[in-house]
């Protein structure tokens, strides 16, 4: 059995650890062979993302050494992916030992709807699901990774789902991390018409496959439009969409 | 223009709850994304297109000093005297004095940010000389003292009613009109006097051409070209990376301007001045300048990784493409240049300390990187700036960052890399985090991280982590 190893970023760990369960359910049900690391913590992107190059390194090496050996990395979170992927390099880039080990990492590892459909060549996982359902492209997903069809590829094999369009699917929806702390006044104006879109589309349930997204959109929904369902894609497909409880 | 880079956040709040600007936002943006998008399609292969752009402009900021030489010479020797302004200081007060000497008592100007860099229409006014804006959007702005909403469209967010009320009282309108044609009309004949007995033109360069001496115009309006053509003595003000190294390249780089800008395959109207008239010529001015302003570019020009910022040829693809511009609109970037262009560009020019906010305000999103006809990595250079503010780094004004935020970090990153450490600290972290959840959910909190709960909630820290949840059930189920 093809051994998978499992980057799970600590926004799932914390806040939404049901998503690391639903890709660990996944995976063994299309026949791979999931192990987790217990020395993982963070990527490193929020001291990245502040300015923190020197931490951010700190950080990146510890990474490296946890997951270096493993043949296949998966993720379900492509912000964090690309932290690894390019970041790090970059941030490495004046340590050529590090530097040769961060290049050598990046290509092993992958978003997790792009390796089920990239390089497992899985589309149909099973699910099934009565209803209409919609998909944000998040920006690191779409932009960062190039990964769009793979997700809706996943979404539209589900048996009885209808995949709809949504309105300015590949516009932000104000996460960014610190961003949405520090300006919160922009970021809640650019989620809101992130949810607006969402609810004129006519669909029962938002699916994306970032967690950052995941909070973001729906805190806001949680808060205002409380019926309202979202779901990261992992807990859309090992759930059949009965997951869609935003807490802990 | 007066500097307000560091209300950005306040002047963004006041825009977000002006129903104008909302309303507007929600239409306009999409609709020149769109038509830039469209423009851009009718290329035969768009993204070959804005590969060639990134490698003309990789290539004239490469070789600028030489290049810069280069046109310094041919436009000399095409009769253009060329003036080299260190800052904005310097380049005011030699028009200034220009105008003075020449008894000017007005000048018209065609669309010029670098002159919004500089402000000098404010100079020129103080020292009793009118400046006429003839860009119709600039002359608007110029009239109500507002800064450009859009680099392209400056008063594309004023209502239609406020424009006749303006005209009214500035230019002399008899009879009042919503009618678009009869208002552009208005200013058109207001302006065609001034063009009439114009004694000095001031103009912007788009692309200055290395090889043969020339500068270029573009615009829809035919007032550049006015202010180039009617008076006796013409000043073309540009800022200094905006040299291409050959007239093919600077083809190239006005068949990406237009199209990016409002999606024409080319401008109404496209002029080039190689030189002042000659003497069999029947009309162009007499004496020609060319005011090459630095204004701290060429400090910029130093670092390899920030000079790419000056690889910008202005084109605003960037602004209706940005989510946060589409949000807050032009004024709350408190300067000439807004949108993903003014965060990369304002910091370099005014420092880090200043535009803190600029480069802070992005999620990193990527949609300007995206659609840049010159490759400009707007989010690498965000996170650039936000690195060297974090060192405290002199050569970019920086004053360092607060003693709370860098411990934080420290800890954060020793905690990241010491993973006995890390489950430690969650395990403190969460009945802090969770003191006020109720049904899984935290609705609020005070401190650091009260932005967030502004508008959201946030699941409440997992009882049991996936850490946890790996260790105590999911690892033996394989």
């Amino acid at each position: 059995m093809k051994e998978v190893s499992l980057f799970i970023p600590c926004t799932v760990d914390l806040f939404a650890p049901r998503i690391g369960e639903a890709v660990v359910n996944l995976l063994r049900r299309v026949g791979a062979n999931p192990i987790y690391h217990e020395e993982q913590t963070c990527c490193g992107q929020p001291a990245m993302n502040a300015g923190y190059r020197e931490e951010a390194k700190k950080v990146a090496k510890h990474f490296i050494t946890v997951f270096e050996k493993d043949p296949v990395i998966v993720s379900p979170a492509g912000s964090c992916v690309c932290m690894v992927k390019d970041h790090y390099p970059e941030i490495l880039e004046d340590e050529p030992d590090w530097f040769r080990r961060a290049k050598d990492l990046a290509p092993r590892v992958y978003e997790f709807s792009q390796y089920l459909v990239d390089v497992l060549k899985v589309e149909d996982v099973g699910a099934s699901f009565e209803g209409k359902v919609t998909y944000h492209e998040s920006c690191h997903i779409l932009r960062g990774l190039g990964v769009s069809e793979q997700p809706k590829k996943l979404i539209r094999a589900v048996k009885g789902a209808q995949l709809i369009p949504l309105d300015n699917a590949d516009s932000c929806c104000g996460f960014g991390g610190e961003f949405a702390n520090d300006f919160p006044d922009i970021s809640e104006s650019m989620v809101k018409d992130k949810v607006e879109s969402f609810l004129t589309s006519g669909a029962d349930l938002l699916v994306l496959n970032e967690p950052g997204c995941f909070l973001n959109i729906g805190g806001y929904l949680n808060r205002n439009h409380p019926g309202k369902r979202i779901m990261h894609l992992a807990s859309f497909l090992a759930t059949n969409g009965r997951e869609a409880e935003y807490g802990n | 223009m007066e500097i307000k880079t560091e209300q950005f956040t306040e002047l963004a709040r006041k825009e977000l709850k002006n129903e104008r600007t909302r309303f507007f936002l929600k239409v306009i943006p999409a609709v020149m994304k769109a038509r830039r998008d469209a423009g851009m399609a009718n290329l035969p292969d768009p993204s070959a297109a804005m590969a060639c752009g990134a490698a003309i402009r990789a290539e004239a900021l490469a070789r600028l000093p030489e290049l810069l030489e280069e046109f310094e010479k041919n436009a000399t020797a095409n009769g253009m005297k060329v003036f080299w302004a260190r800052d904005d200081k310097e380049a005011n007060e030699f028009i200034k004095k220009l105008a003075k000497e020449k008894g000017v008592r007005y000048v018209t100007k065609g669309k010029s940010m670098v002159t919004e860099e500089t402000a000098l229409n404010e100079l020129l006014e103080e020292h009793g000389i009118e400046v006429w804006e003839t860009d119709l959007g600039e002359f608007i702005a110029q009239q109500l003292h507002r800064p450009p909403f859009h680099i392209v469209g400056p008063a594309i967010n004023v209502p239609v009613e406020e424009v006749r009320d303006l005209f009214i009282q500035k230019i002399g309108l008899k009879e009042p009109t919503l009618d678009p044609i009869q208002l552009g009309y208005a200013a058109r004949l207001f302006l065609r006097d001034k063009f009439h007995h114009v004694q000095m033109g001031v103009t912007g360069v788009n692309v200055a051409v290395a090889e043969t001496g020339t500068i270029i115009n573009v615009e829809n309006e035919g007032n550049i070209r006015f202010t180039k053509a009617s008076p006796p003595v013409q000043v073309s003000v540009m800022s200094l990376e905006k040299v291409v190294a050959s007239m093919e390249d600077a083809l190239h780089m006005i068949r990406l301007v237009c199209r990016n800008c409002t999606g024409q395959r080319i401008s109404v109207y496209v002029s080039m001045d190689s030189g002042p008239k000659k003497k069999d010529e029947i009309d162009g001015p007499e004496e020609l300048y060319i005011v090459i302003v630095d204004n701290g570019r060429s400090k910029i020009y130093q670092d390899a990784k920030a000079r790419d910022a000056l690889r910008c040829i202005r084109c605003g693809a960037c602004l209706v493409s940005c989510p946060v511009w589409r949000q807050v609109g032009g004024y709350a970037y408190g300067w000439a240049y807004s949108g993903p262009m003014g965060q990369v560009l304002n910091p370099m020019i005014l420092g880090l300390e200043r535009t803190q906010e600029l480069y802070r305000a992005s999620t990193l999103c990527g949609s300007c990187k995206s659609i840049c006809p010159v490759g400009i990595d707007h989010p690498s250079l965000f996170l650039y700036y936000r690195a060297k503010d974090v060192l405290g780094d002199p050569n970019f004004k920086s004053v360092n960052r607060p003693w709370m935020e860098r411990k934080f970090f420290k800890m954060f990153s020793w905690a990241a890399a010491t993973p006995w450490a890390w489950n430690m600290g969650v395990r403190m972290a969460r009945p802090i985090m969770n003191k006020d959840a109720q049904n899984g959910v935290v609705s609020k909190a005070k401190g650091p991280f009260q932005g967030w709960f502004r508008s959201r909630n946030i699941p409440a820290m997992a009882g049991d982590t996936f850490h946890d949840r790996w260790k105590n059930n999911l690892k033996d189920k394989g």
